[in-house]
């Protein structure tokens, strides 16, 4: 039961966490590295909405892609971390429960 | 949806109306016939000049941070040899975040963000949708009036392409539109031709001997023959009007690309040393006494602040003058 309900409630998150790693796969290569953060926009976005959800990960990453400019700093950037990591991420970028954890 | 890309487009869309109603205007003056379609053609490219011109600061400020990079180099090669050989994840993650101080520590950084790749699109799809209302006759969102509208719809390439008109609808006429078609296949082929040599140019001239060694740069190869191929595709459903902005735009990229390799190249790189090597030549020509007369004021000129010249005595001062020569 537990399962299936985290599972819905990951899936939105999972999904685009799907069309992120498509267009870092895709569309990201052909314009080669330009982006004055580490981690890449699409990075910081893909990490975003893995540990914060879908509504608060595509704020994070329009407010990240709005500091983006050529007249920006640039530098290190890492996505705010929370207080507890409730989920895991698998290598390929979704987003599970912990296995052995309560759910 | 539509309704919000509307809204957000509906500001560019005026200014893009603006500019090519200022240029139409400004060429019916001087005598062009105001319905004909090199009138517009050449509005469009006032377009693009007018768009273009307002980028190059950006692209300015991108090569002056490429020059800084000079300055910084020997900090990135120390990074670079740190983590030479390590390929594993973490060990690259670390190297880029460490680059990335360093950048941002020395107001260095040399990457230009995503926005002069996206900046075109929306002034894109603003000139695409003007085109399309001009093809239905509509009266535009600014100074675009309905008379104006429907001749801007009206109007061709070469009076014989429609500006509307693309090869998806070309294809689609009936009888099929074969000059449209024949006509936009060759705009793609200038355009990937251009998109290909200005990255080829700096591909293979505009790149310090470091870069080449890169991982990017072998990924940036790949896409050398990617992005024509995108953009041929691409180029299958837009209108001539819209291909005629981006063909216009990629000229002047080039041109653009040709004038900063040629004079500004990037430090290390092969168009550096053909610059070094085509000034040395020139300095030559104008015979070895200029070069010496202008210097020897810039030696100076960055001596004198650093110490005062200590009295010598005669003996001294010729040996000084003699080392000199």
């Amino acid at each position: 039961m537990t399962r299936t309900l985290s599972f819905l409630w990951l899936l939105p998150r999972n999904l685009c966490v799907l069309v992120l790693r498509a267009y870092r796969a895709v569309i990201s290569p052909l314009y080669g590295d330009v982006c004055r953060y580490y981690p890449s926009c699409s990075s910081y976005t893909l990490q975003a909405i893995q540990h914060h959800g879908v509504v608060r990960g595509v704020w994070l990453g329009s407010l990240r892609i709005a500091r983006c400019h050529p007249w920006a700093a640039g530098g290190v950037d890492d996505i705010p971390a929370r207080p507890t990591e409730r989920y895991s991420v698998t290598d390929f970028g979704f987003v599970v429960a912990h296995s052995h954890g309560k759910g | 949806m539509p309704d919000l890309i509307g809204t957000v487009l509906w500001p560019i869309k005026w200014v893009i109306e603006a500019i090519l109603v200022a240029f139409h205007t400004v060429l019916t003056t001087l005598g062009l016939d105001p319905s004909a379609g090199l009138t517009w053609v050449l509005s469009i490219v006032g377009l693009v000049l007018v768009v273009r011109a307002a980028l190059i600061p950006i692209f300015v400020r991108q090569i002056k941070s490429q020059r800084r990079m000079l300055e910084v180099a020997p900090q990135l090669k120390k990074i670079q040899d740190k983590y030479k050989g390590k390929k594993d994840q973490f060990s690259r993650e670390a190297m880029s975040r460490e680059t990335m101080e360093l950048y941002k520590k020395t107001g260095t950084n040399p990457l230009a963000s995503c926005l002069p790749l996206l900046i075109q699109m929306p002034i894109f799809f603003s000139l695409f949708s003007v085109l399309q209302e001009a093809n239905k006759g509509q009266q535009g969102v600014g100074l675009l009036s309905k008379e104006l509208s429907e001749n801007f719809g009206e109007a061709s390439l070469f009076g014989i392409a429609p500006l509307h008109d693309s090869i998806q609808s070309a294809a689609a006429d009936n009888p099929v539109n074969v000059v449209v078609i024949v006509i936009a296949v060759v705009m793609v082929i200038i355009m990937t031709a251009s998109q290909f040599i200005t990255q080829l140019q700096i591909m293979s001239k505009n790149q310090s001997p470091e870069m080449k060694a890169s991982p990017t740069y072998k990924q940036q190869r790949v896409l050398l023959y990617i992005l024509p191929l995108v953009f041929a595709f691409s180029g299958f459903a837009f209108p001539i009007g819209v291909m005629f902005y981006w063909l216009t735009s990629n000229i002047w990229t080039m041109v653009q690309q040709f004038i900063v390799i040629r004079n500004m190249p990037t430090p290390g790189s092969e168009a550096a040393f053909a610059r070094e090597s085509r000034m040395a030549k020139k300095r030559q020509r104008r015979g070895i006494t200029v070069t010496e007369m202008e210097a020897t004021p810039a030696v100076e000129e960055v001596k004198k602040p650093q110490q005062r010249v200590q009295p010598v005595s005669k003996n001294r001062a010729k040996k000084q003058t003699g080392n000199k020569k």
